[in-house]
């Protein structure tokens, strides 16, 4: 895929599912408390979770460039589900359809 | 007005609605329904191949593909590699292989939706070309057919002179490969047919194997066993295991295989094995099948009493073409020429063809071009008898058919073109393609945003 991106990716292939970044307010034990997507538009105000759904973890190809996320699954307060994962190695949060 | 049945044209039919005035007329199909044919065949065979036709045709819709690394992609769901250009081979790409590891190995590669409708109706034209020179033809796969030769030198005259005949026929169907027409497929190295003549399809087919693009290699009556001596194993149609274990054996070329004994090789691979040795040794003739072409359809109308109002002869027109796209020989096929015909008053006569752009079965589709070639040149005189005839048709239809052969492809052809008309205006509108389609990169992968990706959805 980072073959791709390199080189044809803007011509011809677009990855679907990229992660987009969300920030996200945490509770004591690392869980979201509320969650803000993106920066700018519609997503802009925060949004409470309501509930705390599975947590799982991915580690990978950590043979080259090593990826760790802990996925969490939401639910916020108006009712819609969310997937949101921890990038382990950077510390950043991501919202992605699992 | 009254006009009288001519009893002696069968069946007959009455019109009685033209403008009001009530008439009897005639019309008959001039090709009644045949028994059963009987098969065709022909021992000695010419096979005409055109390597990575679908991405030649591909090339010559869009001649940049030729500059570049190209792929062709599968048409089901799989979404691997088809056809790969030279180009791309080169890079290490393969058919077969994922789409993301041909973009790993050749980040430049471009990425082509199949179009396999539109391969099918090419493939057609050349079988149809083909079809002129010998009734028995056989299309194996897209760009490779056999075409039947006995019995042709008493028209053309030895090999030379049918495979000239042949690259002439194939020339004039203004079929469009590679960055090249067709045109220039004759003596060209930069042409992408290849043509073989022997005894039998195989000795054919190896012929065509080895042939130089645009040149055709004969192999005489009797040399079949030293031509196919000095074939490599590859030759033989075989699975790659079977290959690779017959190179383990020792053996490179088809030669080697034929000095083993029959029944040892038997012995090793079974009756398959047999059929392989026959092959090799030149001791089995596998004929060329011709298959049924539909016999031309034909609708004519005649009047008692000659006509001139082109009005009048343009309703009958369009009652003719109803008759004739109802034939049940024409279920399935789409017009590509129609010829139109008059007998006129006083003995003479006026005809038309037109070979359409687009095949089509819809009766405007062929009334209007039919008509036009009539205002550009009309008959001297009112018209006693009209005929039409369909002389050429192509597999294919678009219209919905509940027991057309080929309602699948009639259904895949029409969601292509209306997706084509949605790119094209989308394309004038906002000057980017926003169409897409989904396809798989590494659908087994845990990474989610490395399982789909999306691809233009090229007009």
């Amino acid at each position: 895929m980072r073959n791709a991106e390199r080189g044809a990716r803007n011509d011809r292939l677009r990855a679907l599912n990229v992660p987009r970044a969300v920030t996200v307010e945490l509770d004591d034990g690392g869980l979201p408390l509320r969650i803000r997507e993106g920066g700018r538009g519609k997503g802009e105000g925060w949004q409470s979770v309501a509930s705390v759904g599975d947590v799982w973890r991915l580690d990978d190809e950590w043979w080259r460039r090593l990826i760790a996320r802990r996925y969490v699954e939401v639910i916020l307060e108006h009712g819609g589900r969310m997937v949101l994962y921890e990038d382990l190695v950077t510390g950043e949060w991501f919202g992605q359809t699992s | 007005m009254t006009y009288k049945v001519d009893s002696s044209v069968l069946p007959g039919m009455i019109l009685r609605d033209m403008f009001g005035i009530q008439f009897s007329a005639l019309e008959s199909m001039s090709h009644p329904p045949s028994p059963v044919p009987r098969p065709l065949s022909s021992d000695y065979a010419l096979c005409c191949w055109i390597p990575l036709y679908a991405l030649r045709l591909e090339e010559a819709r869009r001649p940049e593909l030729t500059a570049r690394p190209a792929a062709l992609l599968t048409a089901d769901t799989t979404r691997r590699l088809w056809q790969v250009s030279p180009l791309a081979r080169r890079a290490g790409v393969r058919s077969g292989m994922t789409v993301s590891r041909a973009i790993g190995l050749c980040a430049t590669l471009r990425l082509c939706e199949p179009d396999p409708v539109f391969y099918e109706e090419e493939f057609a034209r050349l079988v149809a070309a083909l079809s002129r020179v010998s009734p028995v033809v056989e299309p194996v796969e897209l760009g490779r057919a056999y075409v039947g030769t006995d019995g042709l030198e008493g028209l053309f005259g030895g090999p030379d002179q049918i495979v000239e005949v042949v690259q002439l026929r194939i020339a004039d169907c203004g079929l469009r490969i590679g960055s090249a027409g067709v045109e220039s497929a004759i003596h060209n190295p930069q042409s992408a047919i290849r043509l073989g003549w022997g005894k039998g399809k195989f000795v054919s087919w190896t012929a065509a194997t080895r042939a130089k693009p645009g040149e055709c290699v004969i192999v005489q009556p009797g040399e079949e066993g030293t031509f196919l001596a000095a074939q490599p194993l590859a030759a033989l149609p075989i699975d790659p295991d079977t290959h690779r274990r017959l190179r383990q054996l020792g053996l490179r070329t088809l030669g080697q295989l034929a000095a083993l004994p029959e029944d040892a090789v038997a012995a090793q691979f079974g009756d398959a094995g047999r059929r392989l040795w026959r092959l090799a040794a030149g001791q089995t003739v596998e004929p060329v099948t011709g298959r049924p072409a539909p016999e031309p359809v034909a609708a004519q109308l005649t009047f008692y009493s000659p006509v001139a109002d082109r009005a009048l002869l343009a309703r009958a027109l369009d009652r003719l073409l109803d008759r004739a796209l109802a034939s049940p020989r024409r279920v399935g096929w789409r017009v590509q020429t129609a010829r139109l015909s008059a007998a006129l008053e006083h003995g003479g006569s006026w005809s038309t063809v037109v070979t359409l752009r687009d095949p089509t079965a819809r009766r405007e589709g062929i009334a209007a071009p039919l008509l036009a070639r009539w205002d550009a040149a009309p008959p001297a005189g009112a018209v006693e008898r009209l005929t039409v005839e369909f002389t050429a048709l192509v597999p294919g239809t678009t219209e919905l058919q509940l027991f057309a052969r080929d309602a699948d492809a009639a259904a895949r052809a029409g969601r292509r073109r209306a997706l084509r008309a949605a790119v094209r205006e989308i394309l004038q509108r906002l000057r980017r393609p926003m169409l897409y389609r989904v396809i798989e990169l590494e659908p087994w992968s845990r990474i989610p945003e490395r399982r789909y990706a999306l691809i233009d959805l090229d007009e």
